[in-house]
């Protein structure tokens, strides 16, 4: 009888165990778990973005430097590296810097420098064209990327100049002649999802699993989209 | 258990030193704000609840705490906050209101205004406000010359006299005028001081302290306890190019239809920055609330937006001022030239032919962006005789716009029929005797003014008019306007709300009436109507009868086309939602804005 109950009490542990697991191992909707287990990478990184302020929180400096490098998924590596931006005052340190400086750095492949650098220069693209026609004769990625980023900006529904529907986002998102364009209709599609929100985050899970070898900046949209359900 | 009692004890001590701050009740005689009243300008807004902090952004440091003798925004945007006046203009509609005046009244000869103060209302020290302080704050601070204060010169009227004013009782004074002018009611809405706290200061009641010393009160090495003020702020702490801290003034008489005391929020933190850029990056970071942005800040900030619940505001509201061209129809006078030239610039046809080559949406799109409105009129469009409206502070309706359409073809038409014709046939317009015809366009080293001209030129000579635009220095600019040279000028003005403040541009006398100095010697009908329409508008209380007068004025001046008004760049704001009432920001007055007005009727939502 002893036995027996022992035998009992092992198994409903091994239950409750088992089915503990099983809900542990499908919450899609939690990033602390998405960030830990999921490999790919905008849903990841999408996990990532959500739990910046959480990584702010929980780590020190010397424990973010160690993530961005060894960190196991690429959800980890970004949610420290956006982390560490934040608290080595990244951006006024950039804010602080000439444009040549900046483009400089961001010819080595600092996004952060490059976006900064289009931050500072915007005034001289105030129009959407006139950012069209920088990205169409960009050299460096990193430069055409926050270019692209700016360009968004132009290309939502309700900016004064230069509107675009959702319809020809994707089709920009998709097969946009350069990367600067379809990085501008992925920043643009995702703020119209974010301000309509039209998937769950199953759904857009399975949007970016259905295309994220395909249209990587479309699945780009999807990340910030994701990441912005993650944050709610 | 010892502890424990000791500290209750204190935490009833200090409840009761809160208690004992502030009103018992909501006065008698408070400002009550209609927030949410139907049929107010008010209606829209949310009544909302105490608590929370502001943050905000400052470019630079104050450079003291007297409102009187600051003379740039980076102070006055502290002290705005911290004293009121006996009027004050409106948050919205901009119109002239009573403040920590009750109730005022005008004489049946329109030169006694007596003021009815509130009674019962305390300075945040918790001295009685009385009409001693009023007469302190304009007989010995306003008007006195041994004080530097900036608002002295609006004091003066028409005859160059300044209001003679007396006390009637503790609670009533009385402004007397040598003349009738009604634009005086937004000078007295100069700001109150303590006399109990400052009045020490001032050589004229204390000799005992030499001249000038007033101008060195209330400096940053003032202890800040010692400030005291009736506006709803009051600055608690400030740290060198860091921060200033304001917390709400225990007294301040303004209240909300439910009983509220204003302001809402418990404290507004201000933090300096070094530019508008770095606001903006705080704002995106969201370490400040609100952010008045600028165009090239759009296509960053909208994206983002929902993501971070903040709301961009892109409205089609003008800003304050004007943008014009000017025909130069006094032009060959300073050296006896160009008489038939002159003659043409003086005929109205031409300058219409002119005002229709104006492609005023293309400006728009181009230059500002689309963030732009095409002007008609001297006035601006905040202002609430603006006279696109129908009633004075009324919607705008635009029924009284006196438009000259983009028409190239009613343009050459005009100028057909003036004889101003190619008649040499080298494809360039000539005068009527056959003379060459060309006209130099200029402005200064100004981006958006060169884009305009650059716009203007393109359309001009597409007709046949020899038009070439030439940047100049802007001395040399401002020296062409005043000596009558130069053919076509453009430039622009600041506005105000009041119509007659533009007396200097627009009477035949003024001396900005640069696009016909001669008028002063030589006014035609409709210069003199204008002359008597500015006299008119200020010359009544009655606003219903200012706003008919300045309407007409406003269309004559249209018609006349001495200034020729292009484009005004339109009002957008930025605000976290969390911020109840932010959307009410307008030109008029924002969150964060040099005059504090809407800053008290916000509130933290998340309190809700």
């Amino acid at each position: 009888m002893k036995r027996n109950g022992l035998r009992a009490l092992g198994l409903m542990t091994c239950a409750v165990v088992f089915f503990s697991l099983i809900g542990f191992a499908v919450d899609y909707d939690d990033p602390a778990y998405v960030i830990e287990n999921e490999l790919i990478e905008e849903i990841s990184n999408a996990a990532g973005l959500a739990l910046v302020n959480e990584y702010i929180a929980d780590y020190t400096a010397e424990e973010l430097v160690a993530l961005t490098a060894t960190g196991r998924t690429p959800g980890i590596r970004l949610a420290a590296d956006r982390a560490l931006f934040v608290i080595n005052g990244r951006e006024l340190e950039l804010y602080g810097m000439e444009l040549d400086a900046l483009a400089t750095l961001a010819a080595d492949g600092d996004q952060d420098a490059a976006n900064m650098w289009f931050f500072k220069s915007r005034a001289s693209y105030k129009r959407p064209e006139l950012v069209e026609e920088y990205i169409a004769t960009a050299t460096v990625g990193t430069l055409e990327r926050a270019a692209g980023v700016l360009l968004g900006g132009f290309y939502v529904p309700n900016s004064p100049l230069g509107a675009k529907t959702e319809a020809e986002l994707v089709e920009l998102a998709k097969n946009g002649e350069s990367l600067g364009l379809r990085v501008a209709a992925a920043t643009a599609l995702t703020a119209i999802w974010v301000a309509d929100q039209p998937l769950t985050i199953s759904q857009t899970r399975a949007e970016i699993l259905a295309i994220t070898l395909v249209y990587p900046e479309l699945a780009l949209a999807y990340q910030g989209y994701l990441a912005y359900l993650f944050s709610l | 258990m010892k502890k424990a009692l000791i500290l209750a004890g204190l935490v009833f001590a200090f409840s009761l030193a809160a208690l004992a701050q502030g009103y018992d009740a909501m006065p008698a005689d408070a400002l009550v704000f209609p927030i949410g009243v139907a049929g107010t300008v008010y209606e829209d807004m949310d009544l909302g609840v105490r608590g929370g902090t502001l943050n905000v952004s400052n470019i630079e440091d104050p450079r003291g705490w007297n409102n009187h003798t600051a003379h740039e925004t980076s102070t006055t945007w502290f002290t705005y906050r911290m004293h009121r006046g006996l009027v004050n203009l409106d948050h919205i509609s901009g119109a002239v209101v009573v403040d920590f005046a009750k109730a005022y009244e005008i004489s049946d000869d329109g030169l006694v205004i007596t003021f009815h103060l509130r009674e019962g209302i305390k300075w945040s020290d918790g001295t009685p406000i009385t009409a001693d302080d009023v007469l302190f704050s304009y007989n010995d601070v306003v008007l006195n010359e041994d004080v530097d204060c900036n608002s002295r010169d609006g004091q003066i009227l028409p005859d160059g006299t300044f209001p003679l004013l007396e006390k009637v009782d503790d609670y009533t004074v009385t402004f007397t005028l040598s003349t009738i002018y009604r634009p005086i009611l937004n000078a007295l809405s100069f700001n109150l001081m303590p006399k109990h706290k400052l009045a020490e200061y001032v050589h004229k009641l204390n000799p005992d302290v030499p001249a000038g010393t007033f101008n060195e009160t209330w400096t940053l090495d003032t202890p800040l306890t010692e400030l005291v003020g009736n506006g709803p702020y009051i600055v608690t702490d400030y740290q060198v190019n860091v921060s200033v801290t304001m917390e709400r003034n225990p007294y301040y008489y303004g209240y909300d239809p439910a009983g509220t005391q204003l302001p809402y929020y418990d404290k507004v933190q201000t933090t300096i920055v070094a530019n508008q850029d770095v606001s903006m990056l705080k704002f995106r970071n969201g370490e400040i609330d609100v952010y008045g942005l600028r165009p090239e800040d759009i296509p960053i900030l909208l994206p983002e937006a929902d993501a971070k619940d903040y709301s961009v505001m892109i409205t089609d509201l003008a800003r304050y001022g004007t943008t014009w061209i000017m025909i130069n129809q006094d032009i060959g006078i300073p050296d006896g030239t160009d008489a038939e030239k002159r003659e043409l610039y003086r005929n109205v046809e031409f300058r219409e032919a002119l005002a229709h080559l104006l492609d005023k949406d293309t400006m728009v799109q181009n230059v500002l962006n689309g963030l732009g409105t095409a002007q008609w009129g001297p006035v601006s469009v905040p202002s609430p005789f603006y006279a696109g409206r129908d009633v004075y502070g009324g919607p705008i309706t635009e029924n009284n716009a006196v438009w000259f359409e983009y028409d190239p073809t009613l343009a050459a038409s005009k100028l057909d029929a003036l004889g101003v014709v190619d008649a040499d046939g080298d494809g360039w317009r000539d005068l009527p005797s056959g003379a060459p015809l060309t006209m130099e366009m200029n402005t200064n080293d100004n981006t958006i003014r060169i884009a305009y001209c650059l716009i203007m030129q393109d359309d001009f000579r597409a007709v046949g008019l020899n038009c070439n635009f030439q940047v100049v220095d802007f001395n040399t600019l401002v020296g062409q306007l005043f000596g009558s040279t130069g053919d076509i000028i453009m430039l622009g003005l600041t506005g105000g709300d009041e119509p007659n403040s533009g007396k200097n541009v627009y009477s035949s006398c003024g001396s900005l009436h640069a696009y016909r100095y001669s008028a002063c010697e030589e006014p035609d009908e409709v210069d003199l109507r204008i002359d008597e329409l500015l006299d008119l508008g200020a010359n009544t209380f009655d606003l219903d009868a200012a706003f008919g007068y300045y309407t007409e004025y406003q269309q004559l001046l249209a018609h006349q086309l001495g200034y020729v008004y292009l484009c005004q760049p339109t009002f957008q704001y930025s605000y976290y939602n969390k911020v109840g009432n932010a959307f009410m920001a307008s030109p008029t007055s924002t969150p964060a804005g040099n005059n504090g007005l809407l800053t008290e009727l916000c509130f933290d939502k998340t309190l809700l």
